[in-house]
């Protein structure tokens, strides 16, 4: 990763970018990864669907942004804006599932079911 | 404003930055937070998505298949292969391909509106099941509490996405017809790449969206 990042400049080698087998390679990934979250998201596994689909998602997103966008080769800042912006998702759902997890009863809205609530 | 430059002013370069290197540099930087910006849009909407499914687990659950799986499937194949193009057409013009940048630029935006056809289809069979949001809910296959929270969520995600889709192909034709015009070449492709990089979020965004709303 070290040697890729100091390739800060991509108009200096636009003698010929990457080769195009790399591309056709990261889309055939995400198809193989979109055919196995519509295999396992019609299984019934119970809560191990969401993380399982969760999962499958975030390797694809991974995949897209490393090389369909080319973060592999961005210079450090352009990664810390957007790695950032990840983070802080990340921090808002931990303090809002924070508060779903250790709701009183009495505070749910109508109707609500505590379905997925006490295994957790 | 004595330049040692000793080249020819380079027609691409904005006056008020020094060299285009360092042009490039910001214009690429801007993008990334911006593409932050929007990651931060959607995650709201991930969040909410998620606090009403953790509340009406069972309606999310039916709501969820009674989607037309087919649709969303397809629609996901048709959006990562347009990911696919557009990486292609950053990768051509970048090798001063002009002619084949444009064929992929233009198949991306094919893609970009047979996307749109399909989710039209899907609306359109959800405004004549009544599958929609709040008070103008009467769909009779899913009447588990919450049910009308789901398609709120639902027009509301798969809406500002679609929304997205628009202004991104309307990009990428603009893009095209500049490409067309002979604008871009191996020396200056910056704004080919930027184009690309908007495009990419919209397909990221579907990634997640497409199994939270159609499979679980």
């Amino acid at each position: 990763m070290a040697h890729e990042a100091t390739d800060t400049h991509p108009s200096k080698d636009a003698h010929h970018g990457h080769g195009v087998g790399r591309y056709f390679l990261i889309w055939a990934l995400l198809l193989v990864g979109t055919a196995t979250t519509v295999i396992t998201g019609r299984m019934d596994l119970g809560a191990a669907n969401i993380f399982i689909a969760l999962l499958i998602a975030s390797v694809k997103a991974t995949l897209v942004v490393l090389f369909f966008m080319h973060m592999t080769e961005a210079p450090g800042a352009n990664r810390l804006v957007f790695v950032v912006s990840l983070v802080f998702s990340i921090v808002l759902m931990i303090g809002v599932f924070g508060d779903l997890w250790t709701r009183n009863p009495m505070t749910l809205p109508t109707g609500a079911s505590t379905f997925e609530a006490p295994e957790r | 404003m004595s330049s040692s430059d000793t080249h020819a002013p380079n027609p691409h370069l904005a006056h008020h930055y020094e060299t285009i290197e360092k042009q490039d540099y910001a214009v690429r930087l801007g993008m990334w937070l911006f593409l932050g910006t929007e990651v931060l849009l959607f995650a709201g909407l991930f969040l909410g998505y998620t606090v009403y499914r953790h509340f009406y687990h069972e309606a999310f659950h039916q709501a969820s298949r009674h989607l037309d799986l087919w649709a969303g499937l397809t629609n996901t194949v048709v959006l990562i292969t347009s990911s696919l193009t557009v990486a292609l057409a950053y990768n051509a013009i970048k090798q001063g391909k002009t002619k084949l940048c444009a064929i992929l630029l233009a198949l991306t935006i094919l893609c970009a509106l047979a996307f749109l056809v399909i989710k039209g289809i899907e609306y359109n069979h959800k405004f004549q099941e009544g599958a929609l949001p709040g008070k103008w809910y009467h769909y009779a296959e899913v009447t588990a509490p919450g049910a009308n929270l789901y398609y709120t969520v639902y027009f509301l995600t798969t809406g500002l996405h679609a929304f997205h889709v628009i202004v991104g192909m309307s990009i990428l034709i603009w893009i095209l017809s500049r490409v067309l015009r002979g604008h871009f070449s191996e020396s200056y492709y910056v704004p080919v790449e930027l184009g690309g990089l908007y495009w990419h979020l919209v397909d990221l965004v579907w990634i997640f969206l497409f199994p939270l709303l159609y499979l679980i």
